[in-house]
Protein backbone atom coordinates (compact mmCIF):
# COMPACT_ATOMS: atom_id res chain seq x y z
CA UNK A 1 0.00 0.00 0.00
CA UNK A 2 1.26 3.58 -0.73
CA UNK A 3 1.91 5.67 1.96
CA UNK A 4 0.89 9.28 0.54
CA UNK A 5 1.55 11.44 3.68
CA UNK A 6 1.59 10.96 7.47
CA UNK A 7 -0.39 13.58 9.06
CA UNK A 8 1.46 16.22 11.40
CA UNK A 9 0.36 14.45 14.51
CA UNK A 10 2.33 11.99 13.44
CA UNK A 11 5.13 13.52 14.52
CA UNK A 12 3.72 14.61 17.72
CA UNK A 13 4.89 12.77 20.82
CA UNK A 14 2.29 9.82 21.57
CA UNK A 15 1.05 10.15 24.81
CA UNK A 16 0.41 6.28 25.25
CA UNK A 17 -3.55 6.11 24.64
CA UNK A 18 -5.17 5.73 21.73
CA UNK A 19 -9.01 5.56 20.57
CA UNK A 20 -10.03 2.75 17.65
CA UNK A 21 -11.43 4.28 14.57
CA UNK A 22 -13.65 1.97 12.66
CA UNK A 23 -12.16 -0.75 11.03
CA UNK A 24 -13.45 -4.34 10.06
CA UNK A 25 -11.36 -7.61 9.80
CA UNK A 26 -11.10 -11.09 8.10
CA UNK A 27 -8.91 -13.92 8.89
CA UNK A 28 -6.16 -14.93 6.74
CA UNK A 29 -4.57 -18.15 7.46
CA UNK A 30 -4.45 -19.38 10.98
CA UNK A 31 -2.77 -16.96 13.21
CA UNK A 32 -3.44 -13.25 11.16
CA UNK A 33 -5.95 -11.27 10.27
CA UNK A 34 -6.36 -8.07 7.93
CA UNK A 35 -7.93 -5.23 8.50
CA UNK A 36 -9.43 -2.44 6.22
CA UNK A 37 -10.75 0.80 7.74
CA UNK A 38 -13.73 3.07 5.86
CA UNK A 39 -11.74 4.16 2.98
CA UNK A 40 -9.96 0.83 1.95
CA UNK A 41 -6.68 1.44 3.62
CA UNK A 42 -5.50 -2.08 4.89
CA UNK A 43 -2.78 -3.55 7.47
CA UNK A 44 -2.05 -7.42 8.30
CA UNK A 45 -1.59 -8.04 11.98
CA UNK A 46 -0.93 -11.06 14.33
CA UNK A 47 -4.28 -12.59 15.81
CA UNK A 48 -2.49 -11.78 19.24
CA UNK A 49 -1.81 -7.92 18.18
CA UNK A 50 -5.45 -7.75 17.21
CA UNK A 51 -6.62 -8.58 20.80
CA UNK A 52 -4.36 -6.46 22.15
CA UNK A 53 -5.09 -3.73 19.89
CA UNK A 54 -8.87 -3.92 20.63
CA UNK A 55 -8.22 -4.12 24.42
CA UNK A 56 -5.84 -1.00 24.14
CA UNK A 57 -2.82 -2.65 25.28
CA UNK A 58 -0.99 -1.66 22.81
CA UNK A 59 2.09 -0.11 23.22
CA UNK A 60 3.41 2.84 20.86
CA UNK A 61 6.92 1.22 20.52
CA UNK A 62 5.67 -1.41 18.91
CA UNK A 63 6.27 -2.08 15.33
CA UNK A 64 2.84 -2.39 14.11
CA UNK A 65 1.65 0.61 16.58
CA UNK A 66 2.91 3.43 13.82
CA UNK A 67 1.34 1.55 10.78
CA UNK A 68 -1.80 1.36 12.72
CA UNK A 69 -1.37 5.26 13.25
CA UNK A 70 -0.14 5.91 10.07
CA UNK A 71 -2.96 4.42 7.77
CA UNK A 72 -5.90 5.11 10.19
CA UNK A 73 -6.76 2.55 12.53
CA UNK A 74 -5.80 4.84 15.37
CA UNK A 75 -6.00 7.81 16.70
CA UNK A 76 -4.87 10.19 19.79
CA UNK A 77 -7.61 11.21 21.56
CA UNK A 78 -9.02 14.26 20.13
CA UNK A 79 -7.58 13.89 16.97
CA UNK A 80 -9.45 16.39 15.10
CA UNK A 81 -7.13 16.09 11.99
CA UNK A 82 -7.48 12.02 11.55
CA UNK A 83 -11.21 12.42 10.91
CA UNK A 84 -11.27 15.26 8.87
CA UNK A 85 -8.59 13.51 6.63
CA UNK A 86 -11.12 10.30 6.66
CA UNK A 87 -13.95 12.07 6.22
CA UNK A 88 -12.58 13.81 2.98
CA UNK A 89 -11.63 10.28 1.63
CA UNK A 90 -14.62 9.17 2.37
CA UNK A 91 -16.32 11.58 0.65
CA UNK A 92 -14.42 11.00 -1.98
CA UNK A 93 -15.56 7.49 -2.49
CA UNK A 94 -19.13 8.43 -1.73
CA UNK A 95 -19.36 10.79 -4.72
CA UNK A 96 -19.03 8.26 -7.66
CA UNK A 97 -22.71 7.97 -6.39
CA UNK A 98 -23.55 11.79 -6.54
CA UNK A 99 -21.92 12.14 -9.97
CA UNK A 100 -24.63 10.71 -11.95
CA UNK A 101 -22.89 8.10 -14.52
CA UNK A 102 -21.54 9.59 -17.98
CA UNK A 103 -22.77 6.33 -19.77
CA UNK A 104 -24.83 6.33 -22.20
CA UNK A 105 -25.84 3.35 -24.15
CA UNK A 106 -28.30 3.02 -27.12
CA UNK A 107 -29.71 -0.14 -28.26
CA UNK A 108 -29.58 0.85 -31.99
CA UNK A 109 -31.13 -2.49 -32.99
CA UNK A 110 -31.89 -6.01 -31.37
CA UNK A 111 -31.05 -7.31 -35.08
CA UNK A 112 -27.50 -9.55 -35.01
CA UNK A 113 -25.72 -11.88 -37.59
CA UNK A 114 -24.81 -13.76 -35.18
CA UNK A 115 -26.19 -16.30 -32.41
CA UNK A 116 -24.09 -16.84 -29.90
CA UNK A 117 -25.77 -19.40 -26.96
CA UNK A 118 -25.47 -16.52 -24.24
CA UNK A 119 -26.57 -13.90 -25.54
CA UNK A 120 -29.76 -12.01 -24.14
CA UNK A 121 -31.12 -10.18 -26.32
CA UNK A 122 -30.25 -10.94 -30.32
CA UNK A 123 -32.77 -11.31 -32.93
CA UNK A 124 -32.05 -13.14 -36.31
CA UNK A 125 -34.73 -11.22 -38.22
CA UNK A 126 -35.34 -9.27 -40.84
CA UNK A 127 -37.94 -7.13 -39.59
CA UNK A 128 -36.45 -3.73 -39.17
CA UNK A 129 -39.68 -2.04 -37.82
CA UNK A 130 -40.21 -4.10 -34.73
CA UNK A 131 -36.30 -4.15 -33.28
CA UNK A 132 -34.75 -1.24 -34.47
CA UNK A 133 -34.86 1.84 -32.83
CA UNK A 134 -36.54 5.15 -34.61
CA UNK A 135 -34.84 8.54 -35.06
CA UNK A 136 -37.98 9.94 -33.06
CA UNK A 137 -36.94 7.52 -29.70
CA UNK A 138 -33.42 8.76 -30.56
CA UNK A 139 -34.33 12.51 -30.30
CA UNK A 140 -35.80 12.01 -27.37
CA UNK A 141 -33.30 9.64 -25.74
CA UNK A 142 -30.67 12.61 -26.75
CA UNK A 143 -32.61 15.37 -24.86
CA UNK A 144 -32.65 13.11 -21.70
CA UNK A 145 -28.61 12.46 -22.62
CA UNK A 146 -28.07 16.07 -22.13
CA UNK A 147 -30.26 16.66 -18.80
CA UNK A 148 -27.31 14.73 -17.31
CA UNK A 149 -25.16 17.27 -15.15
CA UNK A 150 -21.89 15.10 -15.83
CA UNK A 151 -19.77 17.19 -18.02
CA UNK A 152 -18.48 14.28 -19.85
CA UNK A 153 -20.79 11.98 -22.17
CA UNK A 154 -20.35 8.83 -23.36
CA UNK A 155 -22.59 7.49 -25.86
CA UNK A 156 -22.14 3.50 -26.99
CA UNK A 157 -23.92 2.49 -29.32
CA UNK A 158 -25.05 -1.40 -28.84
CA UNK A 159 -27.58 -4.27 -30.13
CA UNK A 160 -27.71 -6.73 -31.49
CA UNK A 161 -25.39 -5.55 -34.10
CA UNK A 162 -25.28 -1.79 -33.92
CA UNK A 163 -23.62 -1.79 -37.82
CA UNK A 164 -26.92 -3.39 -39.49
CA UNK A 165 -28.70 -0.10 -38.34
CA UNK A 166 -25.56 2.26 -38.64
CA UNK A 167 -27.93 4.73 -40.24
CA UNK A 168 -29.29 5.65 -36.78
CA UNK A 169 -25.96 5.58 -35.63
CA UNK A 170 -24.99 8.53 -37.83
CA UNK A 171 -28.17 9.93 -37.28
CA UNK A 172 -27.04 10.05 -33.54
CA UNK A 173 -23.52 11.30 -33.77
CA UNK A 174 -24.68 14.00 -35.98
CA UNK A 175 -27.17 15.19 -33.79
CA UNK A 176 -25.20 14.94 -30.82
CA UNK A 177 -22.78 17.04 -32.31
CA UNK A 178 -24.90 19.27 -33.22
CA UNK A 179 -26.04 20.27 -29.95
CA UNK A 180 -22.79 20.20 -28.75
CA UNK A 181 -21.26 22.95 -29.93
CA UNK A 182 -24.01 24.67 -27.92
CA UNK A 183 -23.57 22.70 -24.28
CA UNK A 184 -19.89 22.00 -24.68
CA UNK A 185 -19.29 19.00 -22.98
CA UNK A 186 -16.37 16.24 -23.22
CA UNK A 187 -18.46 14.33 -25.95
CA UNK A 188 -17.23 10.87 -26.98
CA UNK A 189 -18.61 7.63 -29.09
CA UNK A 190 -18.01 4.17 -28.92
CA UNK A 191 -19.52 1.66 -31.48
CA UNK A 192 -19.71 -2.26 -29.87
CA UNK A 193 -19.85 -4.43 -32.74
CA UNK A 194 -18.36 -7.81 -33.93
CA UNK A 195 -16.48 -6.13 -36.88
CA UNK A 196 -18.33 -8.37 -39.57
CA UNK A 197 -20.25 -6.25 -41.31
CA UNK A 198 -17.71 -3.63 -41.04
CA UNK A 199 -17.41 -1.43 -44.54
CA UNK A 200 -14.87 1.14 -45.56
CA UNK A 201 -17.72 3.60 -45.83
CA UNK A 202 -18.17 2.90 -42.11
CA UNK A 203 -14.72 3.16 -41.07
CA UNK A 204 -14.49 6.53 -42.51
CA UNK A 205 -17.66 7.75 -41.01
CA UNK A 206 -15.93 6.79 -37.67
CA UNK A 207 -12.31 8.53 -38.46
CA UNK A 208 -14.11 11.72 -38.99
CA UNK A 209 -15.83 11.51 -36.02
CA UNK A 210 -13.90 9.81 -33.69
CA UNK A 211 -16.09 7.28 -33.03
CA UNK A 212 -14.04 3.93 -30.89
CA UNK A 213 -14.39 0.54 -31.62
CA UNK A 214 -15.24 -1.85 -29.01
CA UNK A 215 -14.93 -5.34 -30.24
CA UNK A 216 -15.51 -9.00 -28.91
CA UNK A 217 -12.66 -11.92 -29.01
CA UNK A 218 -13.08 -14.50 -27.26
CA UNK A 219 -10.07 -16.71 -27.99
CA UNK A 220 -8.39 -19.07 -30.65
CA UNK A 221 -10.22 -19.25 -33.09
CA UNK A 222 -11.97 -22.94 -32.65
CA UNK A 223 -12.95 -21.32 -29.85
CA UNK A 224 -14.10 -18.17 -30.82
CA UNK A 225 -16.50 -19.53 -33.50
CA UNK A 226 -17.84 -22.09 -30.76
CA UNK A 227 -19.10 -19.38 -28.78
CA UNK A 228 -20.16 -17.29 -31.57
CA UNK A 229 -22.18 -18.89 -34.48
CA UNK A 230 -22.91 -16.92 -37.89
CA UNK A 231 -23.33 -18.26 -40.95
CA UNK A 232 -20.67 -19.35 -42.35
CA UNK A 233 -18.81 -20.38 -39.15
CA UNK A 234 -16.84 -17.48 -40.09
CA UNK A 235 -16.91 -15.06 -36.99
CA UNK A 236 -12.81 -15.32 -35.99
CA UNK A 237 -11.66 -14.53 -39.43
CA UNK A 238 -14.26 -11.67 -40.09
CA UNK A 239 -13.37 -10.40 -37.02
CA UNK A 240 -9.55 -10.45 -37.74
CA UNK A 241 -10.29 -8.90 -41.43
CA UNK A 242 -12.43 -6.23 -39.16
CA UNK A 243 -9.89 -5.39 -36.37
CA UNK A 244 -6.94 -5.19 -39.55
CA UNK A 245 -9.18 -2.78 -41.68
CA UNK A 246 -10.29 -0.59 -38.25
CA UNK A 247 -6.87 -0.19 -36.79
CA UNK A 248 -5.85 0.93 -40.27
CA UNK A 249 -8.26 3.80 -40.65
CA UNK A 250 -8.75 4.60 -37.30
CA UNK A 251 -5.43 4.07 -35.40
CA UNK A 252 -4.14 1.10 -33.37
CA UNK A 253 -5.75 2.87 -29.92
CA UNK A 254 -8.95 3.57 -31.03
CA UNK A 255 -10.05 -0.29 -30.56
CA UNK A 256 -10.58 -2.34 -27.67
CA UNK A 257 -11.71 -5.97 -27.47
CA UNK A 258 -13.83 -7.55 -24.67
CA UNK A 259 -14.06 -11.54 -23.98
CA UNK A 260 -17.08 -13.40 -22.75
CA UNK A 261 -16.04 -16.61 -20.44
CA UNK A 262 -18.07 -19.77 -21.57
CA UNK A 263 -17.96 -23.17 -20.57
CA UNK A 264 -15.69 -23.91 -23.07
CA UNK A 265 -13.46 -20.99 -22.14
CA UNK A 266 -12.32 -22.19 -18.82
CA UNK A 267 -9.97 -24.35 -19.47
CA UNK A 268 -8.05 -22.31 -21.84
CA UNK A 269 -7.07 -19.16 -19.76
CA UNK A 270 -3.41 -19.05 -21.68
CA UNK A 271 -4.13 -19.83 -24.89
CA UNK A 272 -7.06 -17.02 -24.78
CA UNK A 273 -4.57 -14.51 -23.65
CA UNK A 274 -1.74 -15.35 -25.84
CA UNK A 275 -4.68 -14.83 -28.38
CA UNK A 276 -5.15 -11.40 -27.41
CA UNK A 277 -1.59 -10.55 -27.25
CA UNK A 278 -1.03 -12.17 -31.11
CA UNK A 279 -3.26 -9.61 -31.86
CA UNK A 280 -1.82 -6.72 -30.92
CA UNK A 281 -3.76 -6.26 -27.61
CA UNK A 282 -2.25 -5.09 -24.52
CA UNK A 283 -5.27 -5.88 -21.77
CA UNK A 284 -7.99 -7.83 -21.10
CA UNK A 285 -11.45 -8.33 -19.54
CA UNK A 286 -11.89 -12.21 -18.01
CA UNK A 287 -15.24 -11.14 -17.75
CA UNK A 288 -18.12 -13.89 -16.20
CA UNK A 289 -21.15 -15.07 -17.67
CA UNK A 290 -23.86 -12.70 -16.52
CA UNK A 291 -26.72 -14.79 -15.45
CA UNK A 292 -29.24 -12.77 -17.44
CA UNK A 293 -31.33 -13.43 -20.08
CA UNK A 294 -30.08 -16.31 -22.49
CA UNK A 295 -27.72 -16.84 -20.19
CA UNK A 296 -30.12 -18.56 -17.59
CA UNK A 297 -32.35 -19.93 -20.30
CA UNK A 298 -29.87 -22.08 -22.08
CA UNK A 299 -28.68 -23.41 -18.75
CA UNK A 300 -25.04 -21.73 -19.80
CA UNK A 301 -24.82 -19.89 -16.61
CA UNK A 302 -25.17 -22.88 -14.16
CA UNK A 303 -22.80 -24.43 -16.62
CA UNK A 304 -20.01 -23.15 -14.36
CA UNK A 305 -19.79 -21.65 -10.47
CA UNK A 306 -17.94 -19.00 -9.05
CA UNK A 307 -15.20 -22.04 -8.12
CA UNK A 308 -14.24 -23.00 -11.91
CA UNK A 309 -14.40 -19.31 -12.76
CA UNK A 310 -11.96 -18.39 -9.84
CA UNK A 311 -9.59 -21.49 -11.14
CA UNK A 312 -9.72 -19.87 -14.99
CA UNK A 313 -9.33 -16.16 -13.18
CA UNK A 314 -6.09 -17.21 -11.31
CA UNK A 315 -4.64 -19.36 -14.26
CA UNK A 316 -4.94 -16.69 -16.75
CA UNK A 317 -3.85 -14.18 -13.80
CA UNK A 318 -0.95 -16.10 -12.67
CA UNK A 319 0.40 -16.06 -16.76
CA UNK A 320 -0.39 -12.38 -17.36
CA UNK A 321 1.68 -11.77 -14.28
CA UNK A 322 4.77 -13.68 -15.79
CA UNK A 323 3.75 -12.29 -18.64
CA UNK A 324 4.84 -8.68 -17.22
CA UNK A 325 7.89 -9.85 -15.50
CA UNK A 326 9.28 -10.76 -18.98
CA UNK A 327 8.84 -7.28 -20.37
CA UNK A 328 5.52 -8.12 -21.70
CA UNK A 329 3.03 -5.19 -20.65
CA UNK A 330 -0.69 -6.33 -20.26
CA UNK A 331 -3.24 -5.66 -17.92
CA UNK A 332 -6.54 -7.50 -16.85
CA UNK A 333 -9.30 -5.18 -16.03
CA UNK A 334 -11.54 -6.87 -13.38
CA UNK A 335 -8.52 -6.87 -11.14
CA UNK A 336 -7.44 -3.07 -12.00
CA UNK A 337 -10.71 -2.22 -10.73
CA UNK A 338 -10.23 -3.49 -7.63
CA UNK A 339 -6.63 -3.06 -6.66
CA UNK A 340 -7.27 0.45 -7.60
CA UNK A 341 -9.79 0.74 -4.28
CA UNK A 342 -7.34 -1.00 -2.34
CA UNK A 343 -3.93 0.81 -3.38
CA UNK A 344 -5.36 4.30 -4.25
CA UNK A 345 -7.70 6.83 -2.49
CA UNK A 346 -9.15 7.24 -5.98
CA UNK A 347 -12.04 4.98 -6.75
CA UNK A 348 -12.66 5.00 -10.58
CA UNK A 349 -14.61 8.09 -10.80
CA UNK A 350 -17.49 6.70 -12.79
CA UNK A 351 -18.48 2.93 -13.17
CA UNK A 352 -19.26 1.96 -16.27
CA UNK A 353 -19.51 -1.54 -17.66
CA UNK A 354 -16.08 -2.25 -16.99
CA UNK A 355 -16.37 -2.34 -13.44
CA UNK A 356 -18.73 -5.35 -12.47
CA UNK A 357 -18.23 -4.91 -9.07
CA UNK A 358 -19.95 -1.52 -9.59
CA UNK A 359 -23.17 -0.32 -7.94
CA UNK A 360 -26.01 -2.05 -10.91
CA UNK A 361 -26.43 1.83 -11.59
CA UNK A 362 -23.59 1.40 -14.58
CA UNK A 363 -25.44 3.48 -17.23
CA UNK A 364 -28.40 4.93 -18.67
CA UNK A 365 -29.75 1.91 -21.44
CA UNK A 366 -31.72 3.42 -24.12
CA UNK A 367 -33.29 0.57 -25.38
CA UNK A 368 -34.66 0.08 -29.29
CA UNK A 369 -38.32 0.75 -28.20
CA UNK A 370 -37.66 3.77 -25.67
CA UNK A 371 -37.67 1.59 -22.66
CA UNK A 372 -34.95 3.35 -20.17
CA UNK A 373 -33.26 0.82 -17.52
CA UNK A 374 -30.02 1.44 -15.17
CA UNK A 375 -27.80 -0.99 -16.47
CA UNK A 376 -27.33 -2.92 -19.18
CA UNK A 377 -28.10 -6.36 -17.16
CA UNK A 378 -31.51 -4.22 -16.15
CA UNK A 379 -32.61 -4.50 -19.73
CA UNK A 380 -31.49 -8.00 -20.30
CA UNK A 381 -33.59 -9.15 -16.99
CA UNK A 382 -36.65 -7.52 -19.09
CA UNK A 383 -35.73 -9.40 -21.53
CA UNK A 384 -37.01 -12.25 -19.42
CA UNK A 385 -39.86 -10.76 -18.65
CA UNK A 386 -38.91 -8.99 -15.24
CA UNK A 387 -39.24 -5.08 -15.38
CA UNK A 388 -38.14 -4.52 -11.77
CA UNK A 389 -35.18 -2.64 -12.85
CA UNK A 390 -37.14 -0.34 -15.70
CA UNK A 391 -37.07 3.13 -15.23
CA UNK A 392 -39.73 4.27 -17.62
CA UNK A 393 -39.78 5.05 -21.34
CA UNK A 394 -38.85 8.28 -23.73
CA UNK A 395 -41.96 8.59 -24.92
CA UNK A 396 -44.83 8.91 -21.80
CA UNK A 397 -41.99 9.49 -19.21
CA UNK A 398 -39.92 12.81 -18.29
CA UNK A 399 -36.60 13.29 -17.15
CA UNK A 400 -38.15 13.45 -13.70
CA UNK A 401 -40.41 10.69 -13.99
CA UNK A 402 -37.01 8.42 -14.57
CA UNK A 403 -34.43 9.79 -12.86
CA UNK A 404 -36.79 9.60 -9.60
CA UNK A 405 -38.72 6.54 -10.20
CA UNK A 406 -38.90 4.17 -7.38
CA UNK A 407 -36.86 1.67 -9.44
CA UNK A 408 -34.14 4.31 -9.63
CA UNK A 409 -34.11 5.56 -6.04
CA UNK A 410 -34.72 1.75 -4.68
CA UNK A 411 -32.05 0.44 -6.06
CA UNK A 412 -29.76 3.28 -5.38
CA UNK A 413 -30.52 3.17 -1.70
CA UNK A 414 -29.98 -0.73 -1.57
CA UNK A 415 -26.72 -0.93 -3.50
CA UNK A 416 -24.69 0.63 -0.32
CA UNK A 417 -23.20 -2.86 0.14
CA UNK A 418 -22.44 -1.21 4.01
CA UNK A 419 -25.46 -1.90 5.25
CA UNK A 420 -26.55 -5.46 3.74
CA UNK A 421 -26.44 -8.39 6.15
CA UNK A 422 -22.87 -9.80 5.88
CA UNK A 423 -20.74 -7.10 4.08
CA UNK A 424 -21.75 -4.70 6.88
CA UNK A 425 -18.86 -6.62 9.20
CA UNK A 426 -16.94 -7.79 5.97
CA UNK A 427 -13.51 -6.44 5.48
CA UNK A 428 -13.25 -6.49 1.53
CA UNK A 429 -16.27 -4.24 1.76
CA UNK A 430 -14.68 -0.97 0.72
CA UNK A 431 -13.15 -2.72 -1.88
CA UNK A 432 -16.35 -4.73 -3.26
CA UNK A 433 -19.71 -3.51 -4.53
CA UNK A 434 -23.31 -4.33 -4.22
CA UNK A 435 -24.94 -5.44 -8.25
CA UNK A 436 -28.41 -5.48 -7.02
CA UNK A 437 -29.91 -6.35 -10.39
CA UNK A 438 -27.45 -9.64 -9.98
CA UNK A 439 -29.12 -10.57 -6.85
CA UNK A 440 -32.17 -9.91 -7.48
CA UNK A 441 -32.11 -11.91 -10.62
CA UNK A 442 -30.33 -15.02 -9.14
CA UNK A 443 -31.70 -14.85 -5.36
CA UNK A 444 -34.98 -12.65 -6.10
CA UNK A 445 -33.87 -10.54 -3.06
CA UNK A 446 -31.97 -6.98 -4.00
CA UNK A 447 -28.90 -7.18 -0.93
CA UNK A 448 -28.71 -11.07 -1.34
CA UNK A 449 -28.04 -13.45 0.51
CA UNK A 450 -23.92 -13.21 0.17
CA UNK A 451 -23.14 -16.13 1.94
CA UNK A 452 -24.65 -18.41 -0.60
CA UNK A 453 -23.94 -15.88 -3.48
CA UNK A 454 -21.91 -16.57 -6.61
CA UNK A 455 -21.27 -12.76 -6.63
CA UNK A 456 -19.63 -12.42 -3.07
CA UNK A 457 -17.78 -15.70 -3.71
CA UNK A 458 -16.10 -14.49 -6.73
CA UNK A 459 -15.22 -11.32 -4.98
CA UNK A 460 -13.91 -13.01 -2.20
CA UNK A 461 -11.63 -15.36 -4.53
CA UNK A 462 -10.70 -12.63 -6.47
CA UNK A 463 -9.33 -10.29 -3.41
CA UNK A 464 -7.71 -12.91 -1.67
CA UNK A 465 -5.96 -13.59 -4.53
CA UNK A 466 -4.80 -10.40 -5.20
CA UNK A 467 -3.62 -9.78 -1.74
CA UNK A 468 -2.23 -13.05 -1.45
CA UNK A 469 -0.20 -12.13 -4.96
CA UNK A 470 0.94 -8.97 -3.37
CA UNK A 471 2.58 -10.56 -0.20
CA UNK A 472 4.04 -13.42 -1.29
CA UNK A 473 5.98 -11.37 -4.85
CA UNK A 474 6.61 -7.78 -4.66
CA UNK A 475 7.29 -7.90 -8.45
CA UNK A 476 3.88 -9.04 -8.76
CA UNK A 477 2.77 -5.87 -6.52
CA UNK A 478 4.61 -3.20 -8.53
CA UNK A 479 3.25 -4.60 -11.76
CA UNK A 480 -0.28 -3.90 -10.18
CA UNK A 481 0.92 -0.49 -8.98
CA UNK A 482 1.63 0.38 -12.49
CA UNK A 483 -1.50 -0.89 -13.68
CA UNK A 484 -3.43 1.37 -11.15
CA UNK A 485 -1.63 4.31 -11.95
CA UNK A 486 -1.67 4.32 -15.80
CA UNK B 1 -27.15 -45.42 0.70
CA UNK B 2 -28.70 -41.95 2.38
CA UNK B 3 -26.64 -40.72 5.11
CA UNK B 4 -28.50 -39.14 8.20
CA UNK B 5 -28.79 -35.86 8.85
CA UNK B 6 -26.76 -34.80 11.84
CA UNK B 7 -27.62 -32.00 14.48
CA UNK B 8 -25.15 -30.52 16.63
CA UNK B 9 -26.31 -28.23 20.06
CA UNK B 10 -24.05 -25.65 21.33
CA UNK B 11 -24.51 -23.73 24.36
CA UNK B 12 -22.88 -20.44 24.95
CA UNK B 13 -22.22 -18.36 27.85
CA UNK B 14 -24.03 -15.39 27.42
CA UNK B 15 -22.01 -13.46 29.71
CA UNK B 16 -19.66 -14.03 26.88
CA UNK B 17 -20.97 -13.79 23.92
CA UNK B 18 -23.87 -11.50 22.47
CA UNK B 19 -27.02 -12.17 20.68
CA UNK B 20 -26.17 -9.90 17.58
CA UNK B 21 -22.59 -12.11 17.39
CA UNK B 22 -24.14 -15.28 17.32
CA UNK B 23 -26.85 -14.15 14.87
CA UNK B 24 -24.29 -12.82 12.51
CA UNK B 25 -21.84 -16.03 12.86
CA UNK B 26 -24.64 -17.98 12.66
CA UNK B 27 -25.46 -16.23 9.07
CA UNK B 28 -22.55 -16.00 7.70
CA UNK B 29 -22.74 -20.12 7.62
CA UNK B 30 -26.21 -20.52 6.13
CA UNK B 31 -24.43 -21.88 3.00
CA UNK B 32 -22.73 -24.72 4.99
CA UNK B 33 -25.61 -25.80 7.99
CA UNK B 34 -29.16 -24.60 8.89
CA UNK B 35 -29.31 -23.25 12.36
CA UNK B 36 -31.95 -22.40 14.98
CA UNK B 37 -30.94 -20.08 17.63
CA UNK B 38 -32.72 -19.67 20.70
CA UNK B 39 -32.05 -18.46 24.32
CA UNK B 40 -32.07 -20.67 27.43
CA UNK B 41 -31.56 -19.36 31.02
CA UNK B 42 -27.65 -18.17 30.98
CA UNK B 43 -26.90 -19.16 27.57
CA UNK B 44 -27.74 -18.79 23.82
CA UNK B 45 -28.06 -22.05 22.26
CA UNK B 46 -26.92 -22.89 18.37
CA UNK B 47 -28.83 -26.32 16.86
CA UNK B 48 -26.85 -26.58 13.84
CA UNK B 49 -28.08 -29.21 11.25
CA UNK B 50 -25.97 -30.89 8.85
CA UNK B 51 -26.83 -32.00 5.25
CA UNK B 52 -24.70 -35.06 3.79
CA UNK B 53 -21.69 -33.94 4.79
CA UNK B 54 -19.12 -36.29 6.18
CA UNK B 55 -18.16 -35.99 9.85
CA UNK B 56 -15.01 -34.96 9.45
CA UNK B 57 -16.33 -31.89 7.38
CA UNK B 58 -18.89 -31.84 10.03
CA UNK B 59 -15.96 -31.43 12.76
CA UNK B 60 -14.39 -28.69 10.20
CA UNK B 61 -17.36 -26.44 9.70
CA UNK B 62 -18.06 -26.52 13.73
CA UNK B 63 -14.61 -25.90 14.45
CA UNK B 64 -14.68 -22.85 11.63
CA UNK B 65 -18.17 -21.67 13.03
CA UNK B 66 -16.23 -21.48 16.85
CA UNK B 67 -13.59 -19.08 15.56
CA UNK B 68 -16.29 -17.02 13.73
CA UNK B 69 -18.56 -16.86 16.91
CA UNK B 70 -15.37 -14.85 18.40
CA UNK B 71 -14.46 -13.05 15.79
CA UNK B 72 -17.68 -11.64 15.65
CA UNK B 73 -18.03 -10.96 19.34
CA UNK B 74 -14.91 -8.94 18.75
CA UNK B 75 -16.34 -7.62 15.91
CA UNK B 76 -18.71 -6.12 17.73
CA UNK B 77 -16.31 -4.73 20.64
CA UNK B 78 -14.81 -3.00 17.65
CA UNK B 79 -18.15 -1.21 16.33
CA UNK B 80 -19.38 -0.28 19.96
CA UNK B 81 -16.28 1.60 20.54
CA UNK B 82 -15.72 3.34 16.82
CA UNK B 83 -19.44 3.49 16.16
CA UNK B 84 -19.84 7.66 17.58
CA UNK B 85 -16.75 7.98 15.45
CA UNK B 86 -18.18 6.50 12.44
CA UNK B 87 -21.44 8.53 12.60
CA UNK B 88 -19.11 11.29 12.85
CA UNK B 89 -17.00 10.78 9.98
CA UNK B 90 -19.91 10.11 7.82
CA UNK B 91 -21.39 12.85 8.88
CA UNK B 92 -19.03 15.38 7.98
CA UNK B 93 -18.46 13.39 4.53
CA UNK B 94 -21.91 13.73 3.23
CA UNK B 95 -22.26 17.44 4.78
CA UNK B 96 -19.44 18.62 2.75
CA UNK B 97 -20.90 17.00 -0.43
CA UNK B 98 -24.21 18.53 0.22
CA UNK B 99 -25.58 15.51 0.16
CA UNK B 100 -27.33 15.42 3.69
CA UNK B 101 -29.92 18.17 2.51
S1 LIG C 1 -20.36 -9.33 -1.35
FE1 LIG C 1 -19.15 -10.74 -0.10
S2 LIG C 1 -17.02 -10.05 -0.40
FE2 LIG C 1 -18.36 -8.40 -1.07
S3 LIG C 1 -18.59 -7.11 0.78
FE3 LIG C 1 -20.33 -8.52 0.74
S4 LIG C 1 -19.64 -10.19 2.05
FE4 LIG C 1 -17.79 -9.07 1.45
Amino acid sequence: MTEKFLPVQDYLPDSGTYELLPFKFEPVGADEVILTNLTGEFLYLKREKLDSLVSHRLAPSDADYRALRARHFIRQPNDRATLDLLALKTRTRLSRLANFTNLHLFVVTLRCDHACHYCQVSRQSEDRQSFDMSEETADRALDLVFRSPNPAIKIEFQGGEPLLNFPLVRYVVEKAEQRNRVERRDLQFVVATTLSMVTDEILEFCRVHGIHISTSLDGPEDLHNRNRPRPGRDSHRKFTDGLKKARDVLGYDAVSAVMTTSPASLPRAREIVDEYIEHGFDSIFLRPLSPYGFAIKTKSYQAYDAGSWLEFYRAGMDYIIDLNKRGVRFVEHYSSVILKKMLTNDDPMFVDLMSPCGAGISAVVFNYDGDVYASDESRMLNEMGDATFKLGNVHSDSYRDIFASDALLSVLEDSFASSAPMCSDCAFEPWCGADPVFHHATQGDILGRKPESEFCKRMMGMIRYLLDVMRADPQAKSIFMTWVNS
Amino acid sequence: MMKKIKMIRLELDRSIYSDEAVQKAAYRFIDRFAAIVSRADNSIVVEITFGTESSNQREHVVADFKKELLDQNLRLRIKTETEAVRNLILAYAFSKSGLQE
